[in-house]
């Protein structure tokens, strides 16, 4: 926790409650609660992008939204040292932007809501930023409606920008789109980071992504923090053993080598999660003492996992 | 305004309806410009009570569709009843908007104990209709403020009436929408960006969830129209002194046996006119922004 | 070569919107061989999903057929009545949809939909069918078959849902199983399982298939052969492996090229091609995709490429790729 951090997430957690039905409350069933997310930690410093990826259900939308301040964790703390404008970009280019709002409209509101320019400036500054994310000016008098996806995440993108934000939350800004298009986004994310020195945290599913957007990755599973470290440590010496399944899972275009990797087993059911260590029903390692002792979060090397043993999984065929 | 020129094009029937409802607005409003109040002595002449339409025995060119047991010229008469009858829907139906769209907005966008109370308080209303509500407030204004009050006291108490009866069917439908929109992204976007709640409910939420209740409103237009016909007729509504359509129609029915029959038919079909034409074009809104009808593209 | 089983030549799909007739396909051909993986692949209202629909005549109108012809084992199904095509779809082309839910009817049983589904097209009686149908379930790999037998469609997770509806495409074993986009809302983990056991029971019983996905990585572990589509039309078609190693189409290698993949040092890279693909109604003169080529000259612009073959590797390009290397 230096003095560079941006944002700090300290153990986490955040339970839903159990929606019970009328129905249910008669037969005296009691509300089943969640629990989403469970005692993350981690930290953003100044200029970095940060990575979470996991599989859907495992927490990052929770986690983001906790992040946000659109919702407050259940447990954990959650510190923003100096931080003052922060904005976010969402996976659904549909319901992200109001339909009832013209694109110049929806992209000068943060400018207007933190008075960041003088009224007479706000169009022009508008103008400038369709124009960076590709659009152009005169997209601003069209409603959402007149665009496609790949274009609305541009709105979306000059909107976040517009907020001058110190800190920017992506969550799954390309997993709606079509390759092309998700390339076209990351291409101008990529470029925007570059120039901006953006803060971010980067949450998608799809490890090859992450690991071009991203300085530092944690994996998530079952809402838990599984690993944390450099994306480059990530990919070229995962630790955890879901790390590495999870990279080899995503078919790759190497036609010649065909093999396929599944990850063994089903997720369990996230409101009854595994005693111990929530991977060890899927785990190749797994031991008595993993469904008996939950682990820790340690460091090694230079990153973090949450793993009772230290296992070097590079390059090593995980699959039986 | 575009999209609803957009929602009458190549539609003969709506058309013809808006045509018709145009007409009766500009007659209603137009009329009154020119003549005297049939309702003040200056308007009515007691000689020319009774006097058949036109083109029977007796009739005059100066009231072509004849006179009432006052002498009143039905044709201006009318106009006048006309010009209350609409003022009332529409008043009543923008009280009923307003009153029903807040307590909607509320009710889906906070949750909780607030939405649980007006919900049930909306159930509550349910079981007193517009009429039977009418009738309560007039006899609690009657007994508050005693027997001789003024015609602007008893259109007044109408209006409400009616506007309180119709409250429920908005604000279920508004906190339906608010319910579904408050989870959009959007709304999220918005928070992020640290605006506050009220004008996220107003800016962001409220133009995405008046579509179907201004549609509900136009339908409702005719009922609260019929409402206030009704109540005039049962003589609970506006006073016999005073020109509505329901009060006009009430002064005639009692010389319906007598062979005086244009004294009622014509506010009658009127009426008819002014109702369905409203409820034509009511319906074919309904359908047209409807996307379960429409199918979204 | 053998004789193909599906041979599709010039099919064209049009969608009528206000007096126009739009092409959706513009006549496109391609054949599948008996227990061949053919992969389609092109960005999403490229038109893939239409020419599966197209074969097993279930487009609705606006869309209809205007042309071409198809041919499955020799039988031209284009000339069928109705009636006839009902019996080929289920026995003769069995199919997977994206949304599991939408081929699973939501009050039925699994194990009656299955059991119904083999009845209709095979001489099985009800004992039989039953015991083939809990059979099917132990190959797609669910647990507990004889419970998931009885469940009804919403108490299965996602997963087992979407192996239920590979069990039902497969039942009646068809000579030909069209997989729309079979793993594109699944997780990366539960879509390297359902791959794995598409792959599985293709290689046990022999089917061919025609597997629909925007995903070259799906492509390259699955297909034997790929179609690339483009704007409604076919514009590259060749082996796998020679295609992934060298596109002839620029489209085809920027489609490679916007998918995140680590270059010859080890580093992630992604390019993405300029633009964007037409909509319906819009496509340029000429090639479809000049607009957004690099390397587009007059010619591009003004006649539409054939589709030439050249050795089992045809490309609809006037200027292919190859000819530079050559
Ligand atoms: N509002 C909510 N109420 C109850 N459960 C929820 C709610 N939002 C998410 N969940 C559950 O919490 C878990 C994590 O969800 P989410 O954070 O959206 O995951 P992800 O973004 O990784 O897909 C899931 O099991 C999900 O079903
Ligand atoms: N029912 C329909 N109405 C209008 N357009 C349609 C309809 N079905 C398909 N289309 C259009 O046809 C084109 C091809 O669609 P499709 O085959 O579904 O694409 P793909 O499966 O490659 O994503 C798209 O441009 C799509 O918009
Ligand atoms: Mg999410
Ligand atoms: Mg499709």
């Amino acid at each position: 926790m230096s003095a560079g951090d941006v944002l700090i997430l300290n153990e986490v957690s955040k339970a839903y409650d159990g929606r019970v039905s009328m129905l249910d409350r008669l037969f005296g069933r009691k509300a089943k609660s969640l629990q989403a997310v469970r005692e993350v930690s981690f930290s953003i410093r100044k200029g970095e992008v940060m990575g979470l990826v996991g599989e859907s259900g495992c927490g990052k939308s929770t986690i983001a939204r906790i992040a946000a301040g659109l919702m407050a964790p259940t447990g954990g703390e959650i510190g923003h040292p100096g931080r003052l404008r922060q904005q976010m970009i969402f996976q659904d280019p549909f319901s992200s932007l109001n339909p009832r709002w013209r694109v110049h409209d929806i992209v000068a509101e943060p400018i207007r809501t933190h008075g960041l320019r003088p009224k007479q400036e706000v169009s022009a500054r508008v103008a400038e930023l369709l124009t960076q994310v590709g659009l152009s000016e005169a997209d601003g008098a069209k409603f959402p409606q007149a665009f496609s996806g790949g274009q609305r995440q541009r709105i979306s993108i000059a909107r976040a920008l517009a907020g001058e934000p110190d800190f920017l939350i992506l969550d799954e800004p390309t997993s709606a789109l079509d390759v092309s298009v998700q390339a076209q986004i990351l291409d101008l994310l990529r470029d925007l980071q570059a120039r901006l020195n953006l803060t971010s945290l980067f949450i998608t599913h799809n490890l090859p992504v992450v690991r071009l957007m991203a300085d530092r990755i944690g994996v998530v599973y079952l809402g838990e923090l599984v690993e944390l470290a450099p994306t480059s440590a990530i990919f070229e010496h995962p630790r955890h053993p879901y790390t590495r399944l999870l990279i080899d899972a995503a078919p790759d275009l190497d036609a010649e080598d065909r093999s396929l990797h599944p990850i063994p087993g089903e997720l369990p059911d996230p409101s009854d999660p595994p005693s111990g260590c929530v991977f060890r029903t899927r785990c190749l390692f797994a031991t008595d003492r993993c469904a008996s002792e939950r682990p820790k979060l340690r460091k090694i090397g230079p990153g973090e996992v949450r793993c009772h043993y230290d296992l070097d999984l590079t390059g090593r065929e995980l699959v039986a | 305004m575009k999209s609803f020129l957009e929602a009458l094009r190549g539609q003969p029937g709506p058309i013809a309806a808006t045509a018709f409802i145009l007409l009766l607005v500009l007659y209603a409003f137009t009329v009154p410009l020119f003549t005297a109040d049939p309702f003040s002595m200056a308007g009515m002449s007691i000689l020319d009570a009774f006097t058949p339409p036109l083109w029977m025995d007796g009739g005059q060119t100066a009231m072509p569709l004849g006179a009432d047991d006052q002498g009143r010229n039905l044709l201006t008469a009318m106009a006048y009843g006309l010009r209350t009858s609409i003022m009332v829907g529409v008043i009543s139906v923008v009280i009923g908007l307003v009153l029903g769209g807040a307590l909607g907005l509320i009710s889906g966008f906070v949750g909780g104990r607030t939405d649980a109370l007006i919900m049930r308080l909306a159930d509550v209303q349910l079981a007193y209709p517009a009429l039977l509500l009418a009738m309560v407030i007039d006899a609690i204004a009657t007994a508050v403020l005693g027997r001789g009050r003024s015609n602007e006291m008893a259109i007044a108490i109408v209006i409400v009436s009616i506007g309180i009866a119709f409250w429920v069917q908005y604000a279920r439908t508004i906190r339906s929408s608010v319910m579904i929109e408050r989870n959009q992204e959007y709304v999220a976007a918005a928070r992020v960006t640290g605006r506050s709640n009220t004008a996220i409910l107003v800016k962001h939420i409220l133009p995405n969830v008046m579509a179907p209740v201004l549609v509900i409103a136009t339908i409702n237009l005719g009922i609260a129209i019929i409402t206030e016909a009704t109540l005039s007729f049962l003589g609970i509504g506006i006073p016999a002194t005073y020109p509505s359509l329901g009060s006009l129609i009430r002064n005639g029915n009692a010389y319906l046996q007598s062979g005086e029959w244009w004294i009622s038919l014509w506010p009658c079909l009127v009426l008819v006119v002014l109702v369905v034409a409203v409820n034509v074009l009511g319906d074919h809104l309904r359908d047209h922004f409807n996307p379960k009808i429409r199918g979204r593209s | 070569m053998t004789a193909p089983l599906l041979e599709v030549r010039d099919l064209s799909v049009t969608l009528a919107r206000g007096g126009d007739e739009l092409p959706v396909l513009d006549k496109v051909s391609f054949d599948i061989a008996p227990g061949e993986v053919l992969g389609v692949v092109g960005e999403s209202g490229a038109g893939k999903s239409m020419a599966g629909v197209a074969i097993i005549d279930l487009l609705v109108p606006p869309l209809r057929r205007s042309g071409g012809t198809i041919t499955l084992g020799g039988e031209r199904l284009d000339l069928l009545t109705p009636r006839q095509m009902r019996r080929v779809r289920g026995k003769r082309i069995g199919f997977v949809f994206q949304d599991p839910m939408t081929s699973l009817n939501p009050v039925l049983t699994i194990g009656r939909q299955l059991t119904d589904t083999m009845r209709r097209h095979l001489p099985l009686s009800r004992n039989e069918a039953r015991e083939r149908a809990i059979a099917w379930l132990t190959r797609t790999g669910l647990p507990n078959p004889a419970r998931v037998f009885a469940a009804a469609p919403h108490e299965l997770s996602g997963g087992q849902r979407q192996r239920v509806v590979i069990a039902l495409a497969l039942c009646a074993e068809p000579d030909l199983v069209i997989a729309d986009e079979p793993t594109t809302a699944l997780d990366v983990s539960v879509q390297a399982h359902m791959l794995q056991l598409l792959r599985d029971l293709h290689e046990e019983t022999g089917t061919a298939m025609m597997l629909i996905t925007h995903d070259l990585g799906v492509i390259a572990k699955m297909a034997d052969r790929v179609a690339v589509f483009y704007a409604g039309r076919l514009i590259e078609t060749a082996r796998t492996e020679m295609l992934i190693a060298r596109p002839l189409h620029p489209y085809t290698a920027g489609l490679m090229q916007a998918t995140p993949a680590l270059d010859a040092a080890g580093v992630m890279r992604v390019k993405a091609i300029p633009g964007s693909m037409p909509g319906l109604g819009a496509t340029p003169p000429g090639c479809a995709f000049h607009p957004r080529c690099n390397r587009s000259r007059d010619l591009c612009r003004q006649v539409t490429p054939p589709l030439a073959d050249a050795g089992g590797h045809a490309a609809a390009c006037h200027f292919p790729l190859r000819q530079e290397v050559a």
